[in-house]
């Protein structure tokens, strides 16, 4: 059990320097980028605790981005930031970046060396994977800001 | 003393409310407020944030209200003031996201709502703004290390980690280069892509590692256009449909230029598989 925690904490370390080097690629502003790294380490830390407890990828995903759309929305209200500041930069380790470009390569690959059924299977899986995986974590981010819409207030 | 000084202020705002703003005067406003509008979505902002700041500045400057129409590459724009209506529209060309610019214009609007200023304090406060750049060689290493902890996460070696880093600070370094001289995103990302490839095969060449498709999937990770992807679905959410499927596509075709780098660099090497 404590190497699982142990697991997860060391992954999480890493997940907040991921998010700080792409929240740098972005320029943010300085004093944001602490938060940034604050909030890759929080997703990473629900998306694993929740994938550890036997829920599906997607469903982890929108439940840590969900999360981090709350937490975002006092830092903006405190720094008076835009919330995709700090949430895009939080949601980096989760994009579904490979599957993404599997199934992009996997399309080309069709075209040169000929259409097989594993290669539409890779191409589907990896592709609806991708999606999803997106889908869950825009939805979880659009969530409290949808909220706040039927209120008709200013987003910060 | 003090009582002197908040009448003075209380006179000058109240000389200040009575002013009348004529034809000249409003259709200055709306050129500052359009300026405001092109800086955000330029630097990639959210569209509801754009139509907010807009409509917020629009108030704080004195007009009634403020109509805007986002289509990606342009923005239209009425202030309606007492029955008056001033239009203008302005072609928007996009650069490299950079919030820190998105950030100062939020600010500045928050700024002039609590103590207002007129439209030439706009002017030249934005003028004065300036894109926070790291330093670059900072922004290298931190690059060159996330994309490492990317591809420790999943799973690689200290070689792999190694390789990883190695060779995506070395494509963050051509893609700074590139878009220094100007190019086009696409063309940008292909070739950091292809360049990335390139350095992530010395991992198989070399039989260095376990986890070769870990150090080719995680070096082009520098590429992967995750806010263009994110703000698009925030978009469509929120009823911006056309800016939606407009950032989509920018985001899909990075997607696929950066492909068609890898996999020209995939058969310049004769590689197969991922």
């Amino acid at each position: 059990m404590s190497g699982l925690i142990f697991d997860i904490i060391i992954n999480s370390i890493f997940a907040s320097v991921a998010s700080t080097g792409f929240a740098m690629l972005f320029n943010v502003p300085k004093n944001a980028l602490i938060y940034c790294a604050i909030g890759g380490a929080m997703t990473y830390i629900i998306k694993d605790t929740c994938m550890d407890l036997g829920l599906s990828i997607e469903l982890a995903t929108f439940i840590a981005s969900a999360f981090i759309g709350v937490v975002a929305l006092r830092w903006s209200k405190k720094f008076l930031i835009p919330r995709p500041v700090y949430t895009v930069a939080s949601i980096i380790p989760m994009i579904p970046g490979t599957y993404a470009f599997t199934a992009m390569i996997t399309l080309v690959d069709m075209n040169s060396h000929g259409v097989t059924p594993e290669l539409i299977e890779i191409f589907i899986e990896n592709g609806l994977k991708a999606i999803s995986i997106l889908g869950a974590i825009s939805f979880g981010l659009a969530l409290t800001s949808l909220y706040y819409m039927r209120l008709n207030r200013p987003v910060i | 003393m003090t009582f002197k000084y908040n009448l003075i202020i209380i006179l000058k705002n109240f000389l200040r409310k009575e002013q009348i703003i004529d034809y000249e005067e409003q259709s200055k406003i709306t050129r500052v407020i359009i300026k405001a509008a092109v800086l955000m979505l330029e630097f990639g902002a959210e569209s509801i944030l754009i139509e907010q700041t807009a409509q917020r500045l629009g108030k704080a400057l004195g007009v009634d209200s403020v109509e805007i129409s986002l289509i990606p590459s342009a923005i239209v724009l009425t202030t309606l003031l007492k029955g008056r209506s001033a239009t203008t529209t302005r072609r928007v060309h996009h650069k490299p996201i950079n919030m820190s610019i998105v950030c100062d214009v939020q600010k500045m609007v928050i700024e002039i709502e609590k103590d207002k200023h007129d439209s030439d304090w706009v002017t030249t406060h934005m003028k004065n703004i300036q894109p926070n750049y790291y330093n670059r060689w900072l922004v290298i290493l931190m690059v060159g290390l996330a994309c490492a902890s990317f591809s420790y996460l999943y799973g690689a070696d200290i070689w792999a980690f190694a390789i990883t880093f190695i060779s995506s600070s070395i494509a963050m370094y051509i893609r700074q280069e590139l878009s220094k001289k100007r190019f086009m995103l696409i063309l940008t990302f292909g070739i950091t892509a292809f360049i990335a490839t390139l350095l992530s095969s010395t991992s198989l060449l070399f039989n260095l590692t376990n986890t070769p498709n870990v150090v080719f999937a995680a070096s082009v990770l520098l590429l992967v256009p995750g806010f263009p992807f994110v703000t698009s679905f925030l978009d469509g959410f929120k009823g911006y449909l056309s800016m939606a499927w407009g950032r989509w596509l920018q985001a899909s075709l990075l997607t696929i230029a950066t492909c068609m780098g890898i996999i020209l660099a995939m058969s310049v090497l004769n590689i197969k598989g991922w």
